[in-house]
């Protein structure tokens, strides 16, 4: 077939075709690096991440310890002050963003894997691997997640941050499996998906290729809804007492400052940097999450 | 012989019973043949081209044999029928604007299709440039996303994907329906293209548009409620129909054949019929002008003149 003349790439070596993998990441880069969403949400979310990585390492006590003069407002030596027994804050904060973020992983990540592949399995499978999944997506969808944690929480002994993040991610997976089924309905009937089954491709070849691209900036919102969801139900349990035991998180100054009246007496900064972390690190998700959107989707680019 | 359907049947199951959409179709299409599929809406032709390809999931082989190239097509099993898909059976789907993956570059689904067929990208890599080129598009195309084509670019796009293989039989379902009238013109002589530079081997073209149908196929096979009421080369379809369907479908058209004008243009009275109890006997008895006490008997598909098959007691006298 090469006596056709002039047909490009004839005799050379042919290239192959694969459109040119570099332009792509640049064209992405193109776009990330003007979508002031992306940069503000990535922005907050890095430093709130790198506070709570390299933070710790900073710090040469342990952040219960009583280290320095009781209910001292923020200054020079205890940046975020310190409690009404003489913690420092600023220490708590810190190892306390570093749980919340663990938290967020796991408990997100767990629930995340759990919710996508039962999703995508009863949404492109159908028939009777749809009724069971959904099934028992149902069954654990009117468990009363809350109740179901404090109860597991409460009967272990040495509670971690994983154990609890692991706890969060096996309840708090139904909402994600429903939503992912219902999105892989709607894209399983496309052409496309059609077409790529009479291929004989194997199903997860055709779902990590044809179906999961088409919904990724739904995954990703999936994603960073359930590890915010995840910071809030820990938040809460810790709240309410059932947190890691010996540890510190974000949740548990909350539960601290209420227990000892920081309210009350006016000590503004002992609850409001866990509070203010945790709307943070949730906001600025959300608003990187419209942002990676923004940027994937070819259709919403703007030039 | 390319394609040799014999007494084909395929029901869809329901839950009042089964839709006898394809009941006993039987034809023979040649090498290089194009044949257009025509009638109205719910007469068989979709089922009859997925059937060609593949069943879904509530349609039902009850009978007949489908055999390519002297090979039998096992159309019920879904498993065996792979390996023969885009190399030996391809299709052209009915909406090229979302037969292609949004989120994909149109030069990596392509690799991807490929090498789910076990073929290396880089050996066809030449060829694909060079039918797209054909076909009028500049092979940078692979390099985007399908949102950057217009609608006709995507159809044709999709054309050259579908015939990449060299299959034998290509089913084109109703490819012109969603595109203006010069582009269905130019997709339309790309197909007869295809099939003059021997990239398939021969073609359904299953279509509404009779006139379309005619300046392109060499033969047109006419369905009536899921069976074959005439099969004859294109020109003796439009200029002498025998079966009394054919006849008025023809005379309800406005442009092709004669032009005879002036005259109103006349409609076929009545629905066909449904397909869950057929009725006995010839199915468009109800709605035939010649209808007589024979066609309670089902007349069968008869060879009247050589090359022109029709299913009518009066076509032989």
């Amino acid at each position: 077939m090469t006596d056709v003349a002039g047909a490009p790439g004839a005799d050379s070596a042919a290239p192959a075709p694969e459109p040119a993998a570099e332009r792509r990441r640049s064209e992405t880069l193109h776009f990330a690096r003007r979508n002031p969403k992306l940069l503000i949400g990535s922005g907050i979310v890095l430093t709130l991440l790198l506070i709570g990585l390299i933070g710790p390492f900073f710090i040469d006590h342990d952040p219960n310890e009583y280290v320095g003069p009781q209910s001292q407002p923020p200054n020079g030596e205890y940046w975020l002050g310190t409690t009404s027994f003489g913690q420092d804050i600023w220490a708590q904060f810190v190892h306390g963003l570093r749980s919340t973020f663990l938290i967020g992983v796991f408990g997100g990540g767990v629930a995340f894997v759990i919710g996508t592949a039962v999703g995508f399995l009863a949404g492109y499978k159908g028939g009777w691997v749809d009724e069971v999944l959904n099934m028992i997506t149902n069954v654990v969808l009117v468990l009363p997640a809350l109740v179901v944690l404090i109860v597991a929480v409460a009967y272990l002994d040495a509670r971690g941050v994983l154990v609890q993040g692991v706890f969060i991610g096996l309840t708090s997976w139904p909402w994600a499996a429903r939503a992912v089924r219902s999105q892989t309905l709607s894209l399983a009937t496309r052409d496309f998906v059609d077409l790529a089954r009479l291929s004989g491709r194997r199903t997860w070849r055709i779902i990590t290729a044809e179906v999961a691209p088409n919904m990724s900036s739904y995954l990703v919102m999936t994603f960073i809804l359930l590890f915010g969801g995840s910071i809030l139900i820990a938040a809460g349990l810790d709240f309410i007492g059932l947190g890691p035991t010996n540890g510190v998180s974000l949740g548990l100054m909350l539960e601290n400052a209420v227990a000892w009246s920081a309210l009350q007496l006016g000590l503004w900064w002992w609850f409001i940097p866990p509070g203010l972390g945790i709307t943070v690190i949730v906001g600025s998700l959300y608003i990187l999450n419209v942002g990676l959107d923004e940027v994937f989707n070819p259709k919403l680019r703007e030039l | 012989m390319t394609l040799r359907v014999k007494d084909l049947k395929v029901y869809y199951q329901t839950l009042r019973g089964d839709v006898h959409a394809l009941d006993g179709v039987s034809f023979d299409l040649a090498d290089g043949e194009i044949m257009g599929l025509a009638g109205e809406s719910g007469c068989g032709k979709s089922t009859l081209s997925k059937s060609l390809i593949r069943l879904d999931s509530r349609m039902r082989h009850v009978g007949g044999t489908v055999e390519l190239d002297g090979e039998n097509v096992p159309i019920a099993d879904d498993e065996a029928m792979v390996p023969l898909r885009y190399h030996e059976i391809s299709l052209i789907p009915q909406y090229a604007m979302s037969a292609l993956n949004p989120t994909r570059k149109i030069g990596r689904m392509i690799n991807e299709l490929l090498r789910s067929r076990g073929v290396r990208p880089g050996d066809v890599a030449d060829e694909l440039r060079r039918r797209l080129e054909l076909v009028g598009l500049d092979p940078e195309v692979l390099d985007r996303f399908p949102i950057e084509l217009s609608g006709g670019m995507k159809q044709r796009v999709v054309m050259v994907i579908s015939t990449l293989l060299n299959p034998s039989l290509l089913i084109a379902d109703e490819v012109t329906s969603a595109l203006d009238v010069s582009t269905q013109r130019s997709v339309a002589e790309s197909l007869v293209e295809f099939r003059d530079r021997e990239y398939v081997r021969s073609m359904v073209f299953v279509t509404h548009d009779i006139s379309l149908v005619y300046q392109m196929a060499d033969t047109i096979m006419v369905m009536y409620a899921g069976r074959v009421a005439e099969k004859a080369p294109a020109r003796a379809v439009i200029e002498d129909p025998r079966h009394p369907y054919t006849r008025m479908l023809v005379s309800a058209l406005p442009e092709v054949g004669s032009t005879v004008s002036g005259g109103r243009l006349e409609g076929i009275p009545g629905t066909p019929p449904g397909l869950l109890n057929p009725p006995q006997g010839c199915r468009f008895r109800d709605r035939c002008p010649m209808a007589f006490d024979r066609c309670a008997e089902q007349p069968p598909l008869v060879e009247i003149e050589p090359g022109h098959w029709a299913a009518c007691w009066k076509t032989g006298e």
